[in-house]
């Protein structure tokens, strides 16, 4: 009974080392050294307290990107403005910080407040269009990250930029604004453990709260959704500003977690990696956690090798597309064939 | 300005027109066949920027900016028969394929351009070809017909041929019939005795060459390098005018030529005081407020029982 | 040697893997060139027996001989190989295109890498001559009225060599016009050498139309004759049965003030099975009202008027006095309106989710299972198992999704939501279809349960045992009116229902 139920746990592992294999064995052969290689790149994160301080960093914005996408995809709204949430609630959260005069002990907490609001209206202008208009919040939202970005660069060169420092980026954020950092000889901080919390409170409300509930209904099943009377659109509106909310957060978090000043020149990429984490959480929000992890922890390797052997960490990219598609592929993962095998049973009568 | 003056300006922007719109129209071209069969190829994006670095490379390869647009050509029908076999074999969410091929492009430029010049933003240290420009023998001539005419790129020409091409195959082929019916009703086709599988995959085929194309276009069109997401958002354009299209070859051309014209506007409007990532903004924001006019539009036809 | 029939059905049987058996061991022959109707009640097995001839379903037992040659019929294609084609209730034309694109689907003439299209518009024109239906090739098929689409689809199906057709309730679609339109076309095809099948719920089409009927009952052969030599008073007997299996559980009880009233209820919409054309219905608290009809006679319609899911163009109805024209299903909800769908899966459930969410969804904001914004989860799992229990629900658990669950059981889940309410009006929707015995008749005691504590319910059903098991009184739809609103009692029969629902007779 366990092992049956442990099955399509064991089979997404199972796709998962296919997914690395696939990509780290042929690019390890194009290297000098391959072995050293794939080394550094699967054991590499775990040799020194630091690398493995990285994973749980960069997990934090996969966390609660993760989620972000999570409670939109589970309402059925197929909205990609979280890589331009992300992106605003960072610039956002800069601006406020370094423009508004604030009491340090205010700064953070109203800047990440000021970012939210902001960087979220990449999820909700498509929420809104779509609960409007009926236009396509997946083809709407992919094109607004693009004019976020551009409008945000425009905010960074033209007011935020400091014209001492060398490169395009802002004024130092002040030092009062970052979070701080909660474990000695890494760069962990404050937001990791909200995202933490924040997958759990995410599991709250989803699976304990009104609001929650009656956005599953909906993306579970429309039609059921309008048999018991539910405000569709509105559920799916919510389910948008929850994201881009979030989304925006995370940005700010990000920022005034781990930067001294805002330096992206584009599109961070997070947003795209929250796709894959919840994708690979199956949109649960507790699994959220591990699988934020495991992708942070391929992103480690993948830094760890381009330090260390020409590398680029693009590879990690390939990988995440590669388990992008194996994870939903049904073929695989409901698999009857499969998920025997694994779960020890023999072949039975029905399906 | 004299009226001259005003007519010879506009003149001077169809060129510059019809250079911005060949990508979006080439790519929108491949959407739209593939939304016909009820696959919308969502991956136009990442295989346009694939097509647009096989094409650098064929093309350094081989001393052949041809051979160029062959590989950029082949790379997208590849790339396209792919993404028909995760939705087909692996049974894999349409949409979610659609993004993890973009992903994959963009990851998999970034590392092969690596691995093959030490830098992962631009493939200048390659010498590959730029596809030429046609002169049109006697209508070159011609003071303001010859301006609008000739003069243009190979694949310029290339993109608004295929227009009636596509619409011909859509409308008037066997094949187009039947590709609308799969698009349509799946159900329906197959009882027609329609392999359903068969046509999507064509239709992803044909998308990715069109995107092929579309890639080809960037980095060998008028420029002869490749960079690092050169693709740039074009390809989500090209969803976009395909969307507004109404469903018709010529439809999506009329978007095409509208989004389009938002790059040429802002390209005219470079160095004249107006911050650049504003401009930039431009052609993202415009085809999002024409998405709305448009479902605004469409929804009049509709009359609520 | 007299001719071979043309379809000789051989103990035909049909079992399904969960049990039901749609057809036992049916015989009987179709001669060529002749109109041959079959008639019988939803879940009689015809259409079943149709699907096999038409390749769709593979029959468990016995054989089909087409002109004495025992063949395997194992797909449409192989249908279509022994010219056998099917017009579905539903039409497989494609909107978009035109009439001559989807005729031709798959078998396009070409000239060079395009099609044809002069050759394609002949081949059409030269269908529709030789068989007598007008349609105009070059026209979209999403423009057409209903009725012409049906021509498209006939033409559709008799552009292969043809030998059989098989119309499946072809007129449940159309106008009596259109109908007797339809049915010169037919006649003008068996002379054109067609053998057509005809299924049919109504007998006045089959009279006016057949030359010999089959009817099924319950998956047997209950009759086999020529026209002539039957009446229809015989095939309404044939088709509804003369025995009542299940005896009225009905005791007699005294019934409340008016809970529903509808007035002159109108609904123009377009698919012809849900169009209302002035409904009046009243139901009192604690009472049953049953609709009778055959399936499409604007069931769906009344329902989605009556659940605020579409506005009516005319008319009004009343819940406890105050009209309810224009209130949407939330309000309606509150209002007291409680609806167990026929579409158990679309509109009753979500699969992916777990029994619990199924069974409060609905009741959730109330104050006993939610506390501000948090849900009372644990009021939610004590509330569903105690549901589990006293609807003697079998699953895994109350966590399991829904889909782990047989039909039975999730259409148990459904109504002990609805039920759960408390509601002073509730639309019974074809409650027991396709489900097992045992929780067909456990649902119908607590539909008499509900109407026994003052519930005003509509009961809508296909089965007309149920009907008159459980309704105090039954009202007859046909083509979207009421033709008969009769008293419950010992002389009310399946075959005084007969007549009115198949369009004899109209008391109204």
């Amino acid at each position: 009974m366990i092992r049956r139920t442990l099955a399509p746990f064991a089979l997404t592992v199972l796709v998962l080392i296919v997914a690395v294999a696939a990509v780290l064995i042929p690019v390890a052969l194009a290297t000098p050294d391959p072995i050293g290689m794939i080394d550094t790149f699967l054991f590499g994160p775990f040799r020194t307290f630091r690398h493995t301080g990285n994973i749980v960093e960069m997990a934090t914005p996969a966390m609660l990107c993760g989620l972000a996408v999570a409670l939109m995809f589970r309402a059925g709204m197929f909205n990609l403005g979280v890589e331009g949430a992300f992106f605003l609630g960072a610039l956002a959260t800069a601006a406020i910080v370094i423009l508004v005069p604030l009491p340090g002990w205010a700064m953070a907490p109203v800047a990440l407040a000021g970012g939210m609001i902001v960087g979220s209206s990449a999820c909700v202008v498509p929420g809104v269009l779509r609960n409007r208009f009926e236009v396509s919040e997946l083809v709407s939202s992919l094109m607004l990250n693009f004019a976020v970005m551009f409008i945000g660069l425009y905010v960074v060169n033209s007011v935020l930029r400091d014209p001492s420092a060398g490169a395009m980026v802002s004024y130092r954020i002040p030092a009062d604004a970052r979070l701080p950092r909660i474990v000695e000889g890494t760069r962990i901080h404050l937001g990791t453990i909200f995202a933490f919390l924040a997958c759990i409170a995410g599991s709250i409300y989803l699976f304990r709260t009104k609001a929650g509930y009656e956005s599953r209904i909906v993306g579970a099943n429309p039609g059921f959704a309008a048999h018991l009377g539910l405000p569709i659109r509105s559920v799916m509106l919510r389910a948008q500003v929850l994201g881009g909310t979030i989304a925006a957060l995370a940005g700010g978090i990000e920022l005034l977690g781990l930067y001294q000043r805002f330096s992206w020149q584009g599109l961070p990429g997070n947003g795209w990696t929250g796709v894959v984490v919840a994708i690979l959480a199956r949109d649960r929000p507790l699994l959220l956690i591990p699988s934020a992890l495991f992708l942070s922890y391929l992103q480690v390797g993948g830094d760890l090798v381009a330090r260390n052997h020409d590398v680029p960490n693009e590879v990690v990219g390939l990988i995440q597309a590669l388990i992008l598609i194996l994870v939903t592929a049904s073929a695989i993962t409901r698999s009857p064939r499969l998920l025997a095998l694994l779960s020890g049973k023999r072949k039975e009568g029905h399906a | 300005m004299t009226f001259l003056e005003t007519i010879a300006h506009i003149v001077d922007l169809v060129p510059v027109l019809l250079r911005v719109t060949t990508p979006i129209l080439l790519a929108a071209l491949g959407v739209h066949i593939s939304q016909k069969a009820g696959v919308l190829n969502l991956g136009v994006e990442g295989m346009m920027l694939a097509a647009a670095l096989a094409g650098v490379l064929a093309s350094a390869a081989s001393g052949s900016a041809w051979v160029g647009l062959a590989g950029a050509l082949a790379t997208g029908a590849v790339l396209g028969f792919l993404l028909s076999f995760a939705i087909h074999v692996l049974k894999a969410d349409l949409i979610l394929s659609g993004i993890a091929l973009n992903m994959l492009a963009a990851a998999g430029t970034t590392l092969v351009l690596y691995m093959l010049t030490g830098d992962k933003g631009m493939s200048g240290s390659l010498s590959s070809g730029v596809l030429p420009s046609l002169a049109i023998p006697l209508i070159a001539d011609i003071p303001v017909l010859g301006r609008l005419l000739s003069g243009h790129h190979v694949l310029t020409y290339l993109a608004f041929a295929m227009v009636p091409v596509v619409a011909v195959l859509m409308m008037r082929t066997p094949f187009g019939i039947r590709l609308r019916a799969v698009g349509e009703s799946a159900e329906a086709a197959a009882t027609a005795g329609i392999d359903v599988a068969r046509m999507q995959i064509a239709a992803l085929v044909l998308s990715g060459l069109l995107a092929g194309a579309a890639g080809a276009f960037l980095s060998m069109g008028y420029v002869s390098w490749f960079s690092q997401n050169m693709s740039g958002g074009r390809g989500f354009v090209a969803l976009a005018a395909d969307l507004m299209g109404y469903g018709s070859a010529w439809g999506t051309m009329a978007a095409s030529l509208l989004l389009g014209a938002a790059d040429a506007f802002v390209i005219s409007l470079q160095g004249k005081g107006i911050p650049s990532e504003l401009l930039q903004s431009l052609p993202y924001i415009v085809p999002i407020v024409a998405l709305v006019i448009h479902a605004r539009a469409r929804r009049k036809r509709f009359v609520r029982i | 040697m007299a001719a071979e029939p043309i379809i000789r059905f051989e103990a035909i049987s049909k079992r399904y893997p969960n049990g039901t058996e749609a057809l036992k061991g049916v015989s009987f022959s179709i001669e060529a060139g002749t109109i041959h109707a079959i008639c019988g009640e939803n879940g009689a097995g015809k259409s079943t027996l149709m699907k096999i001839l038409f390749g769709l379903e593979r029959a468990t037992g016995g054989t089909i001989r087409i002109d004495g040659q025992p063949v395997d019929i194992s797909s449409p294609r192989a249908a279509a190989s022994f010219g056998i084609s099917m017009v579905h209730q539903h039409f497989s034309l494609l909107p978009s295109l035109t009439v001559a694109e989807n005729i031709l689907l798959g078998q396009e003439p070409r000239r060079g890498l395009l099609v044809d299209r002069k050759a394609a518009r002949e081949r059409v024109a030269a269908l529709a001559a030789r068989y007598n239906l007008e349609a105009d090739p070059d026209a979209r098929v999403a423009g057409l009225s209903v009725a012409a689409q049906q021509k498209v689809e006939i033409l559709k199906a008799l552009s292969r060599d043809v030998r059989v057709l098989i119309l499946d309730e072809p007129t449940a679609v159309l106008t009596p016009p259109e109908t007797d339109e339809l049915f010169r076309r037919l006649h003008g095809l068996r002379r054109a050498g067609i053998t057509i099948l005809f299924i049919s719920h109504k007998l006045g089409e089959v009279r006016a139309l057949a030359d010999r009927v089959t009817t099924l009952r319950a998956g047997l052969l209950s009759g086999d004759a020529a026209m002539g030599d039957i009446s229809d008073a015989e095939i309404a007997t044939l088709v509804m049965g003369t025995t009542k299996t299940v005896p009225p559980l009905r005791e007699p009880h005294g019934f409340g003030a008016e809970r529903l009233r509808v007035d002159n209820v109108v609904l123009r919409s377009l698919a012809g099975a849900d169009r209302l054309d002035g409904v009046s219905l009243s139901i009192r608290a604690g009472e049953i009202l049953g609709i009778a009809g055959v399936d499409g006679s604007g069931q769906r319609g009344l329902v989605s008027v009556l659940t605020g899911e579409v506005l009516p163009h005319d008319g009004d109805f009343h819940l406890d006095g105050r009209s309810a024209r224009g209130c949407s299903t939330a309000a309606l909800r509150k209002g007291g309106m409680a609806h167990l769908p026929a579409d158990r899966f679309h509109q009753g459930s979500a699969r992916t989710l777990s029994v619990v969410d199924n069974a409060i969804a609905g009741a959730h904001r109330s104050s006993r299972f939610s506390r501000g914004a948090f849900l009372r989860v644990r009021e939610m799992e004590t509330e569903a198992r105690r549901l589990i229990s006293d609807f003697s629900i079998r699953c895994p658990g109350p966590r399991a999704p829904l889909s782990a669950l047989s039909g039975g059981n999730a259409q148990k889940v459904i109504a002990a939501r609805e039920f759960a309410t408390a509601p002073t009006f509730l639309i019974a929707d074809q409650p027991t279809r396709g489900i097992d015995i045992a929780a067909a008749a456990f649902l119908q005691g607590r539909i008499l349960d509900m109407a026994r504590q003052g519930t005003a319910v509509l009961l809508i059903s296909a089965d007309l045992d149920e009907l008159l098991a459980l309704s105090d009184r039954v009202a007859v739809l046909y083509a979207g009116r009421i033709t008969a609103v009769l008293d419950n009692g010992p002389h009310l029969t399946p075959e005084r229902l007969g007549p009115f629902m198949l369009g004899l007779e109209d008391a109204a």
